[in-house]
């Protein structure tokens, strides 16, 4: 009777704890997007935070990222190719190949990318300015943190999977275009029909709104983590720890339901 | 110069430039810079035709589906739209041919034969016609059953043709005996001993016929001398004739029927060659033989020409 009583205890604190970060995460969006909308935001100072969350975020790994994404194209495409003649259904070989690329892996993928190297960052960076009384000496010189320090994360976050996934995506048709009909105009026409078969408006909308989400997955979940950070520097690992298992389980969820929406 | 800035601007400009040919491309790619071209497509049954289901034409897709519904009369529309670029593949001769494959979706196909007759104008109205595989394969795999059936029928254990080629292997293995073809025909060796012994005998007959008509012939001379003799000698003389007439014409028969035998060999071993000649000997043997009874009666109708027809026809 107790263990019992001891489980649905515990239950109940773990329902009531996803709660709390649930609303934590949404009324710090919706502060976010209020600042937003504020005209005082915009001014250069925050600009500039912006462009260099921008470059640490996107244009720094640009070229790595550019190269995995060519390799794993090449791979991918190769080996839908080879399946489908085997199959006997090369007409549907170049259409999955760009749903599997890019709307579905290459997104995916990019915002695993930016998770694991600025979204783990962030989130220590947070941690340990909260540790050290850093965010409270900020707003204490009237420099609030969530103008200087969160709101450009976020739009640094949203640009960079937008953009990257979408790069990607326009590497991978370029890619799936030369190894299905090599260097030639030849295949255009078929190959535009797909592609205009494929993207109808829904389509675009879908994909830049699943990638939107994607980038603000990846940096909102890691600034509130690390504001939940007790003041304590051992808790800073455990912050980030926490952090990075709800970002995986954000963007797997995006991705069900973004395939969910499209397919069921 | 800020280095970074520049960096981040370069990106923004080179990502905003790609998206934006990008988006040019795609709608140039669904048609949005052209005019479209439609069709209403009357078909029987819109069963398998859904939005959506392209229309091709050489395997190329070139419109699609955009709604189906209802006329008046109960007949069923499907609207189709195409781009104004492909509504030149669409003529007056063209079919349109809904395909149901076993593997994939349904699609309508287009068929031109002949890309110079007239356009079809926009908004015409065709007739789809259905090419439905999944219908025929019951008939066809009912036919096909029916000939296997018969094809079963046929070589069964005890069936006709099990039966003709056990008789063919007889055949083929009673010729390689000592009298060849003729074993073959007739069925076993001692038969076609028969044969050959009957025609020496024929030999035989043939020669003691000859002697026969030489004593004839000294008798003719005696029956001259005795024919209007008043002791009617005549009346016997011509009681004996009789039955040698009688004799002579059993000869003719028996060899006819040899010569007809001996025709029938020849005609079904037309072409074995080793066959034929063994039959060739025996047939000049028969020929030699039926000239010298033909040559017999001729000299007896010589002296009595109470016959007609004298002659021993071979065939």
């Amino acid at each position: 009777m107790n263990f019992l009583a001891t489980s649905i205890e515990s239950l109940g604190a773990k329902v009531t704890g996803w709660f709390t970060v649930g609303y934590g995460m949404f009324a710090f969006l919706a502060t976010a997007g209020l600042l937003l909308l504020d005209r005082t935001t915009w001014n250069r100072a925050t600009f500039d935070v912006v462009v260099k969350q921008v470059y640490f975020t996107a244009v720094q790994i640009l070229h790595v990222f550019m190269g995995y994404v060519l390799v794993i194209s090449w791979l991918i495409i190769t080996i839908i190719l080879s399946t489908a003649r085997d199959f006997g259904l090369t007409a549907f070989a170049s259409e999955m190949t760009i749903r599997v690329l890019v709307l579905e892996l290459l997104p995916f993928l990019t915002a695993l990318l930016i998770a694991l190297r600025s979204g783990s960052a962030i989130n220590t960076e947070v941690a340990l300015m909260q540790v050290n009384n850093e965010l409270d000496a900020l707003a204490h010189c009237k420099v609030p943190p969530m103008q200087f320090e969160f709101l450009p994360r976020l739009i640094g976050g949203v640009v960079s999977v937008v953009t990257l996934a979408g790069l990607a995506g326009l590497l991978a048709l370029l890619m799936g275009y030369l190894t299905i009909y090599g260097v030639s105009t030849a295949g255009f026409e078929p190959y535009t029909q797909t592609i205009a078969k494929i993207f109808d408006f829904t389509i675009m909308a879908g994909l830049i709104v699943k990638c939107a989400l994607f980038g603000l997955a990846v940096t909102l979940i890691p600034v509130t983590a690390g504001l939940e950070t007790p003041k304590k520097l051992f808790m800073v690992p455990v912050s980030v720890l926490r952090g990075m298992m709800r970002v995986f389980f954000a963007i797997v969820t995006i991705e069900v339901v973004s395939l969910a929406l499209k397919y069921i | 110069m800020n280095k970074l800035h520049f960096k981040v601007g370069l990106f923004a400009v080179a990502s905003l430039l790609l998206a934006g040919a990008f988006v040019v491309y795609l709608l140039h790619a669904r048609g949005f810079f052209e005019d479209t071209f439609h069709l209403q497509l009357a078909a029987a049954s819109a069963d398998g035709v859904a939005a959506g289901v392209p229309v091709v034409f050489s395997g190329i897709e070139i419109g699609r589906v955009t709604t189906l519904g209802l006329n008046e009369e109960g007949g069923i529309v499907i609207r189709a739209e195409f781009m104004g670029r492909n509504a030149k593949w669409l003529r007056e001769n063209s079919t349109f041919t809904l395909d149901k494959p076993i593997v994939g979706g349904a699609k309508i196909r287009v068929d031109s034969p002949d890309l110079d007759a007239p356009a079809l104008p926009d908004d015409a109205t065709v007739l789809l016609l259905t090419a439905d595989i999944s219908k025929e394969l019951p008939v066809l795999v009912e036919r096909v059953k029916a000939v296997l059936d018969n094809v079963e029928y046929l070589t069964r254990k005890d069936g006709e043709i099990n039966a003709t080629l056990a008789n063919v292997k007889t055949v083929t293995g009673r010729m390689t005996g000592e009298y060849g073809m003729l074993e073959s025909i007739l069925g076993s060796p001692e038969k076609a001993r028969a044969v050959t012994d009957s025609l020496d005998k024929t030999r035989a007959l043939i020669g003691k016929l000859d002697g026969l008509a030489v004593k004839v012939d000294g008798m003719a001379g005696k029956t001259d001398q005795w024919l209007f003799a008043p002791d009617g000698v005549a009346e016997q003389t011509r009681e004996s004739l009789a039955q040698i007439r009688l004799m002579l014409n059993d000869a003719q028969s028996s060899l006819k029927k040899a010569d007809a035998l001996m025709t029938n060999a020849v005609e079904i071993s037309a072409d074995v060659k080793e066959g034929t000649q063994d039959i060739a000997a025996l047939r000049a043997e028969i020929d030699d033989a039926v000239s010298k009874a033909n040559a017999l009666v001729n000299k007896i109708n010589k002296m009595w020409p109470f016959a007609r027809d004298p002659e021993v026809k071979l065939p």
